[in-house]
């Protein structure tokens, strides 16, 4: 199969315009006809401006120290143009919302088959919007759509320009997991029913295992190997010094000792049993009492409270479209709130509202005995911090530091300097605190925002989906560091389609549904009610799938706990 | 720029990058240049203007964007950038489309940002940055001035005869430049700008993929022959009076032949479409003029 | 200050935001909406000569109506047009103030008022047509009328990105209103408070040029890719955009009728002249 390459580059090397440093250096690679690639590497490896040579980007858009040679589809990209690549590569962006440029679906993906002309343009739409699955949705303006529909008409847009590769950058990074799930649908359909090759960049093992059928481990500006998934994958070690880990199955299975690579939960359950009925593996009672929602003697104080909320906004059309209807909340002293629901479930406007920035149409929101109504923004904002999920909005300033002191230094809060230095301590931001915040790696940019919050000093804290768009490991540092807070704020809420962040830190869950509460319970709970998973469009971490499939009481929410569940036998000792 | 690295790169060297722009980097200043402008005019759209007697003192505009963008990036491609924006996102959708004298609008304020931001050389450079504001409002107030004098002349019959009329034009001009040399030049120009252009450098260009700029280098987007630029910039500055003053054309027109105008009421329809036709057509080939000199 | 907070629907950004979408998409429908965008462009250059052809005050006003129904069929939205309707004010305001101030004689006023009324029915002229056109119309009557693609895009591109941008100002402003105290004496006429937000808003520019350049290197790089540069050298692209104007029975219609009143108000003007004395 080698022998039929679609991409191919020898000895590429690139150079950014004024950086001091190759971004690539010396790249060898081959992508076969019809593979779906998973191109992984921390950041900084190299992965996004790789595939930008793919479309001739680099070094036509970027013009670079270019070296080497990049052939796609048999062209010599030096050689060709942008314009002209379009035609066998499509590239989807990971800021997506940003690649679409005309105001309805139907134009957006006319976009590319009307400027260059092509006669059997309507044709070429029209085919797009049925391949990604958005015919229902030709006559809508792109601001209408939701997250996974932009993507999706980000897609079509570059297929009606029947590309052989298509490079999509990171699509779970922006979306919710049921949209992402959608959208590796789509690209694995493409992928077997229409023979593109399709190259994604990733940081999730469990889409890797998934969808990929090769994987190219990409490290400081060179691929390191590129191996079938299943061998890929089973390099378990490798792959978490680069960030990232093996997909949980993989983990847990392997901290059983039983053999194989499982490609989702039921594999992982089956080889679990054989282990079983074979007598090398036995059930034994949890060793470790699994954590539980310690609580308190004395009944919390409440931190926050909505009593009969509801609120909307206006739509474009003038009717007010209702987002959180007749809502009832207690926020308590030392919950971690992980409020959890799909896209337009109400979770933003409702820490909004909780935070004080707006008020409700009806019902009160008190905030730390304050009722909302009756104080300006400003001063409760030293009652409640809500930090966006985008962290380049919070950045209002030239360096780190002086984003974290502007809040204590307006309001006149003794010693700011020894407070601010404490505080970039803490989020172990010390070194970068001159920097500008943009500058930043995802990671680091959510410690400077949690930073931002810390400062202001609140009883509750917000933060609206602090792991999106993180790679593994800088999200497993974020998580880390919220359950290092709780010492110093009453209260903090999460809003996340992040179920690992829900099950390793959250002592308490809430699912919006529809501007409802639909449950209120605990990790634990959540993840062994299947009608509230169904309702809610949530999909348990793998390791809770997996506890499900052997019907393991408790349900083990983190691997350390599905291990108790277990006695592994040794070699040779009759079970 | 120097390869320092350990070993020797295996693949063959085809391209160093040029110090010039790309095409594609050029539409990306022009781009942010349009809708950042575009953006600041809206905010001042929504903020309601203060007038002091006859005389209006609020900010006509945030010079402060345009020239960022010109002094760090390219003079050029943010210059015909801008005054897009204003058409564009304030003036078309706002209904504060002035039909002809958008063009003479347009003109202006591609001269004034163009030379305002050759001067600006050394983007660290306080002092320059305030001449680049100053000269902006500058040129684009004094022209503007000059034009709506003239406008009154040859739009009102016989203004001269009119008691006090060109004195307090005149006056009224006067104090309006001086306000907003002040206001726009000064206070929402020159101020922000000394602040906000040394804190950008450096920081925006990465983004864009350029190379921030050295002081004293050749700049990206200047024009090759400066001889050229400056007598179609003359030109320019004639083609914009020219526009204004088909604006009031009615002087000529509408003293020439009352009968003709009675029996062919709505033949003028057909003067007006032809009118236009012919200022689009000029239009038209001043941008593509244009467009083929910045691909340069 | 004790007066409780309350969501509002009006005057806020959001509101502002949604008006421009409405008013960049004509999501309101109107008269224009339907038509063929050459011909709504031909209509707008009628109606903005028409009156630099007489000097007749009767024609100025009867133009000056027809412009105004024009405006009310096109279902012009309530922001923009409270905005035109400002700026008439203060521009009277303003002439009245002139006179005063120079010898209080009335004909330079009445001089004024003839130049004022003549650019108002141009403004009128220009929010019924453009305010009601959808930007891809207008857009494609541009290239129709060959400006260059770069002119047409920035049209198309500009009503987009607007509402965009518009909430990243917002959401700026937000994070100075919240995390930055106001000044706790307000000064003579609060110029404590007008200071502090005008400082605000300048400073609010450095992250959104910041913010901005980030995502506009995306756009520029996906335009690229799809052959928008391509298109300005090749005229297939603008064949295939153009080629689906076509003029209706509504278009000519509009324009008989607007011929008509134009017609008509010279008519007027000749029956019943009024001239500046």
């Amino acid at each position: 199969m080698r022998d039929d390459p679609v991409v191919e580059a020898v000895d590429l090397s690139f150079r950014y315009p004024g950086a001091d440093a190759d971004t690539l250096r010396d790249v060898d690679l081959t992508i076969r006809r019809g593979d779906f690639v998973a191109v992984v590497g921390g950041n900084g490896s190299g992965k996004t401006t790789l595939c930008k040579t793919f479309n001739g980007l680099v070094p036509h858009y970027w013009s670079g120290e270019f070296a080497g040679a990049v052939h796609v589809a048999g062209t010599d990209t030096w050689e060709s143009s942008v314009a002209r690549l379009s035609s066998s590569v499509g590239y989807v962006y990971q800021d997506f919302q940003n690649q679409l440029v005309r105001p309805t679906v139907r134009d957006e993906v006319a976009f590319g088959p009307v400027n260059f002309g092509l006669a059997d343009h309507a044709e070429r739409t029209q085919e797009a919007l049925e391949k990604a699955g958005i015919a229902h949705l030709a006559d809508r303006f792109v601001w209408q759509l939701s997250g996974g529909q932009a993507h999706l008409t980000a897609l079509a847009s570059v297929l009606a320009l029947r590309p052989e590769v298509v490079v999509v950058d990171e699509p779970v990074a922006e979306l919710d997991p049921a949209a992402a799930v959608e959208v590796y649908e789509r690209l694995s359909e493409l992928h077997r029913e229409h023979g593109v090759t399709v190259v994604t960049i990733e940081h999730h093992a469990e889409f890797i295992a998934r969808y990929a059928s090769s994987v190219l481990l990409m490290s400081d500006g060179a691929p390191v190997w590129h191996l079938p998934t299943a061998e890929a994958l089973a390099r378990a070690g490798e792959l978490a010094e680069h960030g990232i880990p093996a997909p949980q199955v993989v983990e847990a299975l392997a901290r059983l000792g039983v053999e194989g690579v499982p490609r989702s939960p039921a594999e992982a359950a089956a080889l679990v049993r054989t282990a079983e009925s074979r007598g090398a593996l036995r059930r034994s009672g949890p060793r470790t009492e699994p954590r539980t929602r310690t609580t308190p003697a004395p009944p919390a104080r409440a931190v926050a409270a909505a009593r009969g909320v509801s609120h909307g906004y206006r739509s474009v059309g003038g009717d007010l479209q209702p987002v959180i209807d007749d809502l009832h909340l207690e926020l308590l002293e030392g919950d971690r709130v992980a409020l959890v629901g799909g896209n337009g479930a109400g979770k933003t406007t409702l820490m909004r509202l909780l935070a004080g920035i707006q008020v409700p149409r009806s019902g009160t929101v008190v905030l730390d005995g304050v009722d909302t109504r009756t104080e300006r923004p400003h001063r409760l904002a030293e009652r409640a911090a809500y930090l966006t999920q985008r962290p380049e909005r919070m950045f209002l300033k030239a360096s780190v530091r002086e984003d974290v002191e502007l809040f204590p230094r307006s309001r006149g809060v003794p010693d700011v300097d020894a407070l601010v230095d404490r505080i970039l301590d803490r989020v172990r931001l010390t070194a970068f605190a001159d920097r500008d915040g943009r500058t930043l790696s995802g990671g680091q940019q959510r410690r400077a925002t949690l930073a931002i919050g810390l400062a202001m000093r609140p009883a509750l804290l917000l933060l609206d989906e602090p792991t999106a768009s993180l790679d593994v490991g800088s999200r497993d540092d974020v998580i880390a560091m919220l359950a290092e807070l709780s010492g110093s704020i009453a209260c903090t809420v999460v809003a996340t389609h992040d179920m690992h962040l829900v099950a390793e830190w959250a002592t308490r869950v809430v699912v919006l549904d529809g501007g409802h509460v639909l449950a209120d319970t605990t990790p634990r709970a959540l993840f062994a009610d299947p009608d509230v998973l169904a309702r809610a469009h949530l999909v348990p971490p793998q390791v809770a799938q997996l506890g499900t499939e052997l019907g393991l009481d408790p349900l083990p929410l983190t691997v350390a706990e599905l291990a108790a569940h277990f006695t592994t036998v040794p070699l040779g000792v009759p079970a | 720029m120097s390869t320092i690295e350990t070993r020797e790169r295996r693949g063959a060297l085809r391209g160093i990058g040029s110090s010039q722009t790309s095409t594609p980097q050029n539409l990306m200043v022009f781009v942010l240049s349009m809708a950042l402008f575009g953006l600041a005019n809206i905010i001042l759209e929504i903020i309601p203007d203060v007038t002091v007697g006859p005389v209006d003192v609020s900010v006509s505009y945030f010079v402060f964007v345009p020239l960022t963008l010109a002094a760090l990036l390219n003079p050029f491609w943010a210059a015909l950038g801008a005054p897009l924006g204003e058409i564009v996102f304030t003036d078309l959708l706002m209904g504060d489309f002035s039909g002809l004298a958008e063009i003479e609008g347009f003109i202006q304020m591609f001269l004034a940002i163009y030379v305002a931001g050759s001067l600006v050389r050394d983007p660290r450079s306080r002092p320059q940055i305030f001449l680049g504001a100053v000269v902006l409002v500058g040129v684009d107030k004094l022209l503007s001035a000059a034009v709506d004098i003239g406008k009154v002349w040859v739009g009102v019959e016989d203004a001269e005869l009119v008691e006090g009329l060109p004195q307090s034009i005149v006056l009224l001009e006067g104090i309006g430049f001086g306000v907003d040399v002040v206001m726009s030049g000064i206070l929402f120009g020159a101020i922000p700008a000394m602040w906000l252009i040394p804190a950008l450098h450096g920081r925006i260009e990465p983004l864009l993929g350029m190379r921030p700029r050295v002081p004293g280098e050749p700049r990206p987007g200047s024009v090759p022959r400066t001889g050229w630029f400056v007598v179609v910039a003359v030109l320019a500055a004639l083609v914009s009076f020219v526009f204004a003053f088909l604006e009031a054309w009615d002087l000529s027109v509408g003293t020439v032949d009352a009968d003709f105008r009675d029996r062919f009421g709505d033949g003028f329809l057909w003067v007006a479409v032809g009118a236009l036709v012919a200022v689009l057509a000029i239009a038209s080939i001043l941008f593509a003029v244009w467009r083929r000199r910045g691909d340069r | 200050m004790s007066v409780a907070r309350v969501q509002r629907d009006v005057l806020s950004v959001e509101w502002v935001k949604l008006e421009l979408i409405r008013t960049a998409y004509a999501t309101r429908g109107g008269l224009f909406a339907g038509m063929d965008p050459r011909a709504v462009v031909g209509w707008y250059a009628a109606m903005a000569l028409a009156p630099w052809f007489t000097h007749n005050l009767t024609t100025v006003a009867c133009l000056f109506v027809v412009a105004a129904a024009a405006v009310v069929l096109a279902r012009v939205g309530p922001l923009v047009l409270g905005l035109f309707v400002i700026g008439l004010v203060l521009e009277l305001v303003y002439l009245a103030l002139a006179a005063t101030l120079f010898g209080g004689d009335l004909t330079a006023v009445v001089a004024l008022l003839e130049v004022t009324a003549k650019l108002g029915v141009l403004s009128l002229a220009s929010l019924a047509a453009f305010v009601s056109l959808d930007p891809e119309k207008l857009s494609d009557a541009l290239l129709a009328l060959r400006f260059p693609p770069a002119v047409a895009f920035a049209v198309s591109y500009g009503y987009r990105m607007m509402p965009i941008l518009v909430e990243e100002f917002a959401t700026v402003m937000e994070g100075y209103r919240l995390r930055q105290l106001p000044p706790q004496q307000r000064g003579l006429l609060g110029w404590r408070v007008v200071v502090h937000w005008a400082v605000v808003a300048v400073k609010a520019f450095y992250p959104i040029f910041l913010n901005t350049a980030k995502s506009v290197r995306t756009t520029v790089e996906a335009l690229e890719a799809r052959g928008f540069t391509f298109a300005t050298i090749d005229p297939r692209g603008r064949a295939i955009r153009i080629g689906s104007l076509r003029l209706g029975p509504l278009d000519l219609a509009v324009l008989a009728v607007t011929a008509a009143l134009v017609a008509g108000c010279y008519a007027a003007g000749a029956q019943w002249p009024l001239h500046r004395s």
